[in-house]
């Protein structure tokens, strides 16, 4: 009994010794926060501090919302400077319109007569005015106090004291007594600082609409590249992944020199003429109803798998460009078609809409027309490289073992230098970019040791854990030496501390494009580590395609997230200047990462049921996303993308005080100019659109999960 | 013919579900796999149209080679081979007709699914897979809004728009109660004996087993134990195969 009772005591001891321990650092972590945070409770209770604080929070309470318009009448009655018997100055009759009375109506100056006045409007700010028979009009001081206005009683009387100027040679002149009195005129209304609010609110509202529409359609394509459970299982054959990877540039050549002509003069037949560009778009509609249905018959016409498989490709990308050419021309014509003035008849209200939606369409269409040459050279290049794929797959299985792992080899190579050229004509642009090329040749090493391994110790048949276990260790140790390894030979770690571009003498010139030794370095150095990879693992060999296009995406996004909109907004202040359109750039960026990476999450939260089900029948990935993965996910993304426009609107509030545009650029001006009653007419609007928007995004939410 | 040869599974885990399992199911036989949760089961039926891929061995049905078919080959191979399963699997938020319809994806066009279109032929041929299992009423509700029953018919009319000629049945009636589990195994039984299809059906009670199918197959830690007629098993059988406490449990 002694002895199974000493552990457990000893036992409790140490947790007891550990609790305290974990107390104390808490302790010692919390202490330096305070520290290191200047905490110093004595500052906010000095008096100078807390008046100016109260100070500025009055005036930022009593925002400047209103105003109001006044008018003001000036009743008189007369006063003779030293009193005479001669001259009498007739008593003011009582009536019922405003009138006022002095008393005595003579004196000498510097005597201190009283002013009565009835039938004035209630309430009203008034001041007295002695006017001389020079004509010069002086504020009297009321009641001895150093005021100029006072304020009528309830009942629409006031008494008075003012003092008679003194002023020289004036005796036996009649002055006039004048009474000023301010009316409001109408309602309050708001006041300009309100209006401007209001304008810049509705440019924030906008911006962040805008930045969200913006954002949706590439964070949905992004979201699927980042859920795994959609990517995971996309294996590819290595051999034709190469074929497809190495095809990518010819396709853009290709693209660029084939289908960006297709697509200029779709744009031509579009933008120039309503009645071509009708016809344009009844042939294209025509044929897609004519040929779609048919594409099937195809397979009878043409046997010969390659000849069919190119001229579909040819057929479909033709047909993508054309169409894309021709809503672009289409949007210019419809620019083009209700110039300002074209609706001036019928209501200035449809004009202006009409110029609205023909700038909006147009310059749709503009970026069209400044994109089509990327929109056909990606379409060149990747239709190509699919091809190239799917021809390539079938025959690559069959090839012979020795033949395999030559030609995996070369493709190996071959697809290495390509992306490491890539990575380091990136590195080329700044200092801590250079990091890029070892990092991606670290990843790319990591296939080198696990292969060689697997040279000489065949795949067990069933899996097992120690085998699992070495392949991760060589993964990694391989991984590492490889990213030191062109860490080294490619001379970062001088660009790093120096801060300083790699060296760029160009080793070789074509055309007047430049090949640096830097790159050509790096092409090295990928040829390589992919060549040893693609030869160790052969054609035949699978690559974890779905993966590798998952771990990018999200990697990007997540530095595009942690980079805050404001630092964003810094960026494109300087690209696109000051104004809204840098604040929509900056923040459809962020909404871009943060919605794909909340997109994302959707998708690999949903029913993964009816994505086998579908599998079963036979239906292809395309056909499975559209029916069991996208009626899934379009109510949450529904409410994502409101929660999103809500925090948009929140954070173009304050893009502004980058020089993004909105209200913030108003609040920030007002805050440094100290008018805090303006300031505060923002910080209010903020707070009220804001806490609309909350509500209006909570509610529909709530209706879509 | 389906023939199983040598047929082995290991989970990444390193599991083993599957341990050397041969076996031949001429065409147009019903037959029950029964056997305890993690006998593997599931995973046999899934290795079959290869929603798993089998770590051994060969699966050979009519003379096609399952396990070596390419990725188009093997859309061709799954289009002839219907499945249901124990959570229906339906996409809940869409339509009955729909769900049905998507059972026919393999024959369509891929260019129309990227505009959600169907041909009024298809929707035809769903309204009378729907007729044929008796809720054609129910095509324009919401999957989500039918009971556990209808929507396994639901399940069993997409898989008719395939125009299978082998049904796999993962357990199907286990989330339905016995009145309605019945309902589902007679529509089973209907397609084995009007359409001649080969019907493979997971099943937890022996009962459901000795009422519909010609064969039971009954597997313990991925192993056959037994491989008969179902009314060769005997009280002896039934302990080998669930263990030493369990008693049968008869379902009405």
């Amino acid at each position: 009994m002694m002895n199974t009772k000493t552990p457990m005591r000893s036992n409790q001891i140490l947790k007891r010794i550990i609790i305290l321990l974990i107390i104390a650092v808490v302790l010692v972590v919390f202490s330096y926060g305070w520290t290191v945070t200047d905490i110093d409770l004595a500052v906010p209770q000095e008096p100078q501090r807390q008046e100016n604080v109260g100070n500025a929070l009055r005036e930022l309470l009593s925002p400047n919302v209103f105003t109001q318009d006044y008018e003001v009448s000036a009743y008189t009655t007369n006063f003779r400077i030293t009193c005479s018997d001669s001259e009498i100055i007739p008593p003011t009759t009582p009536s019922d319109s405003p009138y006022i009375v002095v008393e005595p109506t003579c004196g000498e100056g510097d005597e201190t007569v009283t002013v009565f006045g009835y039938n004035l409007p209630a309430n009203g700010l008034a001041r007295m005015n002695w006017i001389g028979e020079d004509g010069e009009r002086r504020i009297r001081q009321v009641n001895g106090e150093n005021e100029d206005n006072f304020v009528v009683r309830d009942d629409g009387t006031f008494s008075v004291q003012i003092q008679v100027p003194r002023i020289r040679g004036t005796t036996g002149e009649i002055h006039t007594v004048e009474l000023q009195a301010r009316i409001p005129v109408g309602l309050p209304r708001f006041s300009n600082t309100t209006n401007l609010v209001m304008e810049k609110m509705i440019e924030t509202i906008f911006l962040a609409l805008i930045a969200t529409a913006v954002s949706i359609l590439p964070s949905a394509i992004l979201s699927f590249m980042a859920a795994h459970n959609l990517m995971r299982p996309i294996r590819a054959q290595f051999g034709s992944l190469m074929v497809s990877f190495t095809l990518l540039p010819v396709g853009w050549l290709l693209g660029v020199l084939l289908l960006y002509p297709v697509g200029q003069f779709a744009f031509r037949l579009g933008s120039e003429n309503v009645l071509v560009a009708f016809g344009a778009v009844v042939v294209v509609i025509a044929g897609g109803i004519v040929l779609l249905p048919r594409i099937n018959t195809l397979k009878d016409l043409i046997p010969i798998v390659i000849v069919r498989r190119l001229l579909n490709t040819a057929l479909i990308t033709i047909l993508i460009l054309f169409i894309v050419g021709l809503i672009g021309g289409l949007g210019e014509l419809f620019r083009a078609s209700f110039p300002r003035g074209t609706f001036a008849n019928v209501s200035t209200f449809i004009d202006d809409i009409f110029v609205y939606m023909g700038a909006f369409i147009g310059s749709l269409g503009e970026i069209i027309e400044f994109t089509l040459q990327v929109v056909a050279g990606l379409t060149g290049a990747f239709a190509l490289s699919s091809l190239g794929t799917s021809l390539a797959k079938e025959p690559l299985k069959k090839t012979d073992t020795t033949f395999n792992h030559l030609l995996g080899g070369i493709l190996g190579a071959l697809g290495g230098a390509i992306l490491l050229g890539m990575t380091a004509t990136i590195g080329l642009s700044a200092a801590w970019m250079g990091l890029l090329t070892p990092i991606v040749a670290g990843a790319l090493a990591t296939t080198l040791l696990p292969q060689a391994y697997r040279w000489f110790v065949p795949k067990p048949e069933v899996p097992n854990q120690t085998d699992r276990n070495i392949l991760r260790v060589l993964a990694w140790t391989s991984g590492v030496i490889g990213f030191f390894v062109t860490f080294t030979l490619l001379n970062v770690g001088q660009s790093l501390v120096e801060g300083m571009l790699p060296a760029q003498q160009p080793v070789l010139t074509i055309n007047g494009a430049n090949l640096y030794q830097y790159v050509a370095f790096a092409m090295g150095i990928g040829a390589v580590f992919g060549g040893f990879a693609g030869g160790l693992g052969g054609v035949r060999g699978t690559f974890p395609f779905g993966s590798a296009i998952y771990n990018t995406t999200r990697t990007i996004l997540n530095t595009l997230r942690s980079i805050e909109p404001l630092i964003m907004g810094l960026v494109f202040v300087i690209w696109v200047g000051i104004g809204p359109f840098a604040g929509v750039l900056a923040l459809a960026l962020h909404s871009i990462a943060s919605l794909g990476k909340l997109y994302s999450e959707q998708i690999e939260s949903i029913d993964a049921g009816p994505i086998e089900a579908l599998q079963s029948t036979g239906a292809n990935r395309l056909q499975t996303i559209m029916y069991a993965v996208v009626p899934q996910i379009i109510p949450p993304y529904i409410a994502f993308t409101m929660y999103r426009w809500d925090i948009n609107v929140r954070m173009s509030t304050i893009i502004g005080f980058v020089g993004g545009g909105g209200v913030g650029f108003l609040l920030q001006q007002q805050i440094n100019l100290l008018q805090y009653r303006n300031a505060g007419v923002a910080v209010l609007a903020i707070a009220i659109v804001v806490s609309i928007l909350d509500y209006a995004s909570a509610a529909i939410r709530e209706r879509y999960t | 013919m389906l023939i199983i040869e040598n047929l082995t599974k290991v989970y990444d885990n390193g599991f083993m579900a599957l341990d050397n399992i041969s076996l031949e199911i001429p065409d147009g036989q019903f037959v029950a796999i029964i056997g305890l949760s993690g006998s593997g089961k599931s995973t046999l039926l899934r290795c079959i149209n290869r929603l798993i891929d089998p770590t051994k061995g060969r699966i050979i049905w009519n003379g096609l080679d399952i396990t070596a078919a390419t990725d188009d080959e093997l859309r061709q191979i799954r289009r002839r081979i219907g499945m249901i399963f124990q959570q229906f699997n339906l996409v809940k938020r869409s339509t009955v007709l729909t769900n049905v319809m998507s059972g026919r994806l393999g024959y369509i066009n891929p260019v129309y699914s990227l505009f959600n279109y169907f041909p009024p032929k298809e929707k035809a041929r769903a309204m009378a897979a729907l007729e044929r299992v008796g809720i054609p009423e129910k095509a324009n509700n919401r999957a989500s809004a039918l009971s556990g029953g209808q929507q396994q018919r639901v399940g069993i009319a997409r898989t008719l728009m395939q125009e299978p000629e082998m049904m796999l049945a993962d357990e199907p009636v286990a989330s339905l109660d016995p009145a309605t589990s019945h309902s589902v195994m007679k529509y089973l039984e209907l397609l084995n004996q009007e359409d001649k299809m080969t019907i493979l059906c997971s099943l937890h009670f022996l009962s459901l087993a000795r009422a519909y199918s010609h064969r039971v197959i009954a597997l313990k830690d991925g192993k056959i134990e037994f491989d008969g007629h179902p009314k060769d098993i005997d009280n002896d059988r039934f302990k080998m195969i669930y263990g030493e406490d369990a008693v049968e449990v008869e379902i009405h």
